[in-house]
């Protein structure tokens, strides 16, 4: 065992003492009962918004938020290193369920996702392809014409990549699932992303809630009247509902148009956004994480290069 | 009379391609009036309240703001948009922003106030429309009532004289309707003056002062609601439903049960009264 691996150490303490604090919160509460694992098609992917609004951190400094998720992401993808990934996973899932008092459940829920993706991505990596056995590999699978092997080394990388990708999945999560979509997008403004892009951002995230409305109104109503009863009636009014969608979305457009001129529309999409001053408290805590990760990074490549 | 508040004189407007939609519409509306606008789909009452708040710009015909003609220049038109507010029909193509408290600031942020202005008139407004709870949440997650609130919220942060509602009870629940009327009749008390369409004749019969007529594109008529609802001709025109307290009104003074005093009661607490006096 290495000694670097020591290092994981306090973020894990940091992580249990997290736990026992939201146990403590939480005790005496009723136990919900969970519908298994995985997310639900068509609802839980597309509310993930509203754990931002619900978030106990929500009233954090929107651009702090961006930021330290920011570096985080960054460091983890650059640093390539177990220890860092590792750490980073556990400071910023400790941030997202403790402080911002997400249910654990619905968090690993919404992990499942990029787990998918990860494991279908990784699968290539892990695993080569040889004409005859490989001596020296960890798994040898014979397929008559060929022999699938995993190496040390491909573990190794498989490991490293989840452990990359899950950090910055982690890190992503923590600011999307406390910072309301309208204060990413006023953040982005303040770090001069083009007006342009900033309001079109604006617009179709208030319109993908009218169309996926308006969708699911006429599947209902298409429904009621027998007309997803067999595979082809289904697509035949799937495509019905999905060209009256268009004409739809372009007369609501031209009348939401309407009604933003009437309040006085001309060309600037300003939105009062409530003060959310910085902490001086926060802002040493987060100094503190990047210092600690930093330091580690540095430990940790400095020796062996089994890490990173 | 109070002064004139807006004056519109042989408005005409065509949507492309289709039939006239309005077709010399001529009104004078003094400030502080509760009038409601009737008449059946297609009749032409949303296009109108479109054109008097330029949105859309009209083909023939003048409007006079406050005694000032409005020209065709931008100047003239934010000056017009600032002073009359349309609270839309649907609240979805009306909600834009991503929280209840942005979404009320987009009025007042547009008429480019301070911002201490613009956070004391959507505090303001939020209070008048009981949503400070609401501040920080997401339109899209709210219900049609608490949607429908959002949006006159919007409204009276723009602190507009004029206040358009298009058809304001059409989506809500007999609670959300009283209330509707709780806030309309605060905006009175303030002096603001108030334009409602609505469908709804017994509500337009006890609530407004005055009653525009929409049939086909053209006022037909315009007068207190008592002699509205006389004229048999402009109702089957219209194709208005007689308010039901006029209807039991009438039928009983008819049959001998009552002697017609005048008094056309408008709700049933007037009701109330009158057969308490007649039976007298």
């Amino acid at each position: 065992m290495d000694r670097g691996w020591i290092w994981v150490i306090p973020p894990l303490l940091l992580c249990l003492a997290g736990a026992v604090l939201k146990a403590c919160r939480h005790r005496g509460e009723p136990r919900h009962h969970h519908q298994g694992w995985g997310h639900k098609h068509g609802e839980a992917t597309l509310s993930i918004d509203i754990y931002a609004y619900m978030s106990k951190i929500s009233g954090w400094n929107p651009g702090f938020k961006v930021g330290l998720s920011v570096i985080l992401l960054l460091m983890c993808v650059i640093a390539n290193n177990m220890v860092v990934s590792l750490s980073v996973i556990l400071i910023t899932s400790t941030v997202t369920v403790v402080l911002g008092d997400m249910s654990l459940h619905h968090y690993l829920n919404l992990l499942t996702v990029p787990v998918v993706f990860l494991v279908a991505g990784s699968i290539m990596v892990l695993i080569n392809f040889s004409w005859t056995p490989v001596a020296g590999a960890v798994a040898n699978l014979n397929c008559h014409w060929f022999t699938i092997y995993i190496t040390a080394t491909s573990v190794h990388t498989t490991l490293l990549l989840w452990g990359r990708a899950f950090g910055a999945v982690c890190a992503m999560y923590m600011m999307s699932l406390s910072t309301m979509s309208g204060e990413i997008f006023s953040v982005l403004r303040r770090c001069h992303v083009p007006k342009l892009v900033i309001e079109l951002m604006n617009m179709m995230y208030r319109y993908i809630f009218i169309m996926l409305d308006t969708q699911s109104r006429m599947k209902n109503s298409a429904q009621s009247r027998l007309g997803y009863c067999d595979f082809k009636t289904s697509i035949y009014s799937f495509g019905q509902s999905m060209g009256n969608l268009l004409i739809v979305s372009m007369k609501r457009g031209s009348q939401f148009y309407d009604a933003m001129e009437s309040r006085g529309y001309d060309g600037d999409l300003v939105f009062l956004e409530e003060e959310k001053p910085l902490d001086k408290k926060m802002l040493l805590a987060a100094g503190l994480v990047i210092s600690y990760l930093a330091f580690v990074w540095f430990v940790t490549t400095r020796g062996a290069g089994y890490y990173g | 009379m109070a002064e004139s508040i807006l004056k519109v004189q042989n408005l005409s407007y065509q949507y492309s391609g289709e039939n006239q939609a309005l077709k010399h519409v001529s009104v004078d509306i003094a400030a502080g009036e509760r009038i409601c606008v009737v008449g059946s789909n297609g009749a032409g009452k949303s296009t109108f309240f479109l054109n008097v708040n330029g949105v859309l710009t009209p083909d023939a015909g003048e409007i006079y703001f406050k005694g000032h003609h409005v020209g065709r220049n931008k100047k003239d038109l934010n000056d017009l948009r600032r002073g009359i507010g349309i609270v839309f029909q649907d609240a979805d193509n009306q909600i834009i922003a991503s929280t209840v408290m942005g979404e009320v600031s987009f009025g007042p942020m547009n008429l480019k106030l301070p911002k201490a202005e613009v956070q004391a008139r959507v505090d303001e407004a939020l209070d008048y429309m009981n949503l400070e709870a609401f501040k920080n949440r997401a339109p899209h997650y709210c219900s049609g009532g608490e949607k429908k609130r959002i949006t006159i919220a919007d409204i009276i942060a723009m602190h507009s004289e004029v206040i358009i509602f298009d058809e304001p009870t059409a989506a809500l629940d007999p609670l959300n309707a009283v209330i509707l009327e709780e806030v309309l009749g605060k905006l009175v008390d303030q002096g603001k003056t108030l334009l409602i369409s609505t469908h709804d004749m017994d509500f337009a019969y006890r609530w407004a002062k005055r009653l525009l007529v929409f049939a086909d594109g053209e006022i037909i008529a315009d007068g207190t609601p008592e002699t509205v609802f006389a004229d048999d001709a402009i109702r089957i025109k219209a194709n208005l439903k007689k308010p039901m307290l006029l209807d039991v009104y009438e039928s009983m003074v008819s049959r001998g049960l009552a002697q017609d005093t005048g008094a056309y009661p408008k709700n049933i607490l007037q009701f109330e009264k009158w057969l308490d006096q007649v039976k007298a």
